[in-house]
């Protein structure tokens, strides 16, 4: 949480203004993920490949920070929007050939339909953001475990209509292939930016305010006069849209989308990335995502067979998926709040004195 | 009026073991506040231990898959669970999915990833007609079964002194700790109860499936969860009304949904989870004790 006080700096002699503070905290992780993603793009083929999918991944866990950070609620069905994201996108964009051959009960206007790859990109966006809203409605009246389970009914539920209703797919959980590559690792870099624009400037929002005072007390909140039910819904909202475009990045970059890619193990993915990382900051988000995705390409080469000195080390398949559930358990055990501690970057020029270091000691304690 | 009888019988032999799942998952929750998602791999362990020992004899299979079901849930304990027991179920439920996927991948890595299949008490798959019923030794002994263990359960619970200790340690852990029940030994009760009804549930599944891999137990433990926080996560025995009744509604859709809907079975049942926690977002039997847990 970033305090509201501006904070002097005895060295400097002159007091940071909030905007500064704030901005740093949105600076921060936009340069890291820019930096890390030039780097990456200049590594190896196979990095730039993988850099696809953890930028798309970077959205989707992104926009589940906007609702969990936020509102302190865990939600399990934050895949549903991305696989409604994924949804449209490849609907949108396959051209109508190869949609007649593989879909072919599609409804006429989605069969007939082609658009550009940015206004689908917006489709989804409000696909995902009304699917959302619509569930919203009835899901966030339920705190707690019973809110988890319920966003898990939700995720089982788009999954299910997604496998069987020829209408909006192909057949009985088939695969939709032919997705065209349309936004280049610059576009789909730039598209991250702006998510993490967007989610950090719905933190600043009076609304996330509200939500996050809601989440320290669920008690004091609404004797505040604060509707936790419809600051949650806007959160919902605006992070199953952020999810919808998470998931027409992913899909365009995996090129095929089938309905059980968006099950469990995604699910387990992306929440593992958010808690390693620290689900209480966008900043955790940013860091988790990184850490994992990293993490998973290492893991991928080593899978492929790696020489080091006179040795080829391989690791079986499915060695990511343990590696991140093991590092996740770790996490959990050891540091509950994630890497981050759940804390924004901080202003790093700030006072060193005693005082102002304890009394953020204490302030923490309190909280 | 046969085919209604048929599918009602039918609905609660499936819902007698989604309601052994449940009431195993609800008991753990209710002493240490933990959804154990990795319930799915006791009973995926159980499953393995009967199937590869079945062909070599039965009394050993039985005997290791308890002892499997049993052993797991003790030793997931203690490597995982037992160093974040303060921390929030949410956080809890979490770790127990990480949990999963490592054994997953563990029953991967010693018994492959493909199925392992073997008859596994080969005699009850048997059927008897009575008067145009079709009834199944399997589910007549997935009834009865699932009846025994939940009376033994329940009089355990009521009955005696460790049971006792058990339910108090439900309904408020802490209080029960400083009024003097041994937290230990009420933990390690608990979790031995839930690995001896995952070995339960093991058993009716290779018998009906005669195999298993690696996710075996994922599914049934998915729905057992979802009926357990549906029937109220905090009464044990409104865990065990809402397993049977995912279980009952999942068998009553597969057989009554028309034609065209058929595929959407599940779809349904989820739909219906929502419905019920909207309705009672505590769960249908939290009773007045449901307080905020957020």
């Amino acid at each position: 949480m970033m305090s509201s006080d501006t904070r002097r700096s005895p060295r400097l002699g002159w007091s940071v203004p909030q905007p500064v503070l704030s901005l740093w905290t949105l600076a921060v992780p936009l340069v890291v993920v820019w930096l890390f993603s030039s780097a990456a793009s200049r590594l190896s083929p196979a990095a730039s490949i993988d850099l696809g999918y953890a930028l798309a991944t970077l959205i989707i866990v992104v926009a589940m920070w906007t609702f969990i950070g936020n509102s302190g609620v865990l939600s399990f069905g934050h895949i549903a929007f991305v696989a409604v994201g994924a949804w449209t996108m490849s609907l949108l964009t396959i051209s109508p050939t190869v949609k007649s051959s593989i879909m072919p009960n599609l409804a006429p206007f989605l069969a007939d339909t082609t658009l550009d790859p940015y206004v689908a990109l917006l489709v989804a966006a409000a696909v995902g953001g009304l699917t959302a809203i619509i569930s919203g409605f009835a899901l966030m009246r339920l705190h707690g475990l019973e809110a988890g389970i319920a966003t898990f009914a939700l995720l089982m539920l788009v999954v299910q209509i997604l496998t069987y209703w020829d209408a909006i797919g192909p057949r009985s959980g088939q695969s939709m292939t032919g997705v065209p590559r349309s936004f280049d690792l610059q576009s789909t870099l730039l598209i991250a930016l702006i998510v993490i624009v967007i989610a950090w400037g719905y933190g600043q929002s009076v609304s996330a305010r509200m939500l996050r005072a809601s989440r320290e007390s669920v008690q004091a909140a609404p004797a505040s006069g604060i509707s936790i039910t419809w600051h949650r819904i806007i959160a919902f909202a605006v992070s199953g849209a952020l999810a919808g475009v998470g998931g027409a990045m992913w899909a365009q970059a995996n090129r095929v989308v089938q309905a059980s890619q968006f099950g469990l193990d995604f699910t387990f993915t992306t929440i593992a990335m958010l808690v390693i990382g620290g689900m209480l900051s966008l900043w955790g988000a940013v860091v988790g995502t990184l850490l994992i995705s990293a993490m998973n390409h290492v893991m991928g080469l080593l899978e492929n067979g790696v020489q080091i000195g006179g040795f080829i080390v391989s690791l079986p398949s499915g060695s990511r998926l343990v590696a991140v559930a093991a590092f996740m358990v770790f996490i959990i055990i050891f540091r509950p709040s994630g890497i981050t501690g759940g804390r924004e970057v901080r202003w790093p020029f700030l006072s060193r004195d005693p005082f102002s270091q304890r009394r953020v000691q204490r302030l923490a304690q309190r909280s | 009026m046969i085919p209604v009888i048929q599918s009602l019988i039918d609905a609660t032999s499936a819902g007698a073991v989604y309601a052994l799942a449940a009431l195993g998952i609800g008991l753990v929750f209710g002493v240490l506040r933990l959804a154990n998602f990795a319930n799915g791999e006791i009973i995926t362990g159980a499953g393995y231990a009967l199937v590869l020992l079945w062909p070599l004899s039965w009394p050993l299979a039985l005997a290791a898959s308890v002892l499997v079901a049993i052993g797991l849930s003790l030793l997931m304990d203690l490597a995982v669970f037992r160093w974040m027991r303060s921390q929030s179920p949410a956080a809890l439920l979490i770790a127990s999915f990480g949990v999963s996927i490592l054994l997953q991948r563990a029953f991967e890595g010693i018994f492959g990833v493909n199925v392992r299949s073997g008859a596994v008490a080969p005699a009850l798959t048997k059927s008897v007609n009575v008067g145009g019923l079709r009834l199944s030794l399997l589910a007549i002994v997935a009834i009865v079964l699932a009846a025994l263990l939940l009376l033994a359960v329940h009089l355990f619970l009521t009955r005696s002194r460790m049971g006792l200790q058990v339910q108090a340690a439900a309904a408020d852990f802490r209080e029960a700790r400083i009024l003097g029940i041994r937290s230990g030994a009420v933990i390690a009760v608990t979790l031995g109860m839930s690995g001896l009804l995952a070995a339960a549930v093991a058993f009716v599944l290779t018998a009906q499936s005669g195999s298993v891999n690696p996710s075996f137990g994922v599914q049934v433990t998915v729905f057992g969860l979802i009926g357990a926080v549906i029937g109220g996560l905090n009464r044990i025995g409104g865990a065990l009304v809402g397993g049977f009744a995912v279980g009952f509604s999942l068998s009553l859709f597969t057989t009554w949904l028309p034609a065209g809907l058929g595929d959407f079975r599940v779809a349904f049942v989820y739909l219906l989870v929502i419905i019920v926690l909207v309705i009672v977002p505590n769960g249908i039997f939290a009773g007045r004790t449901a307080k905020e847990r957020a």
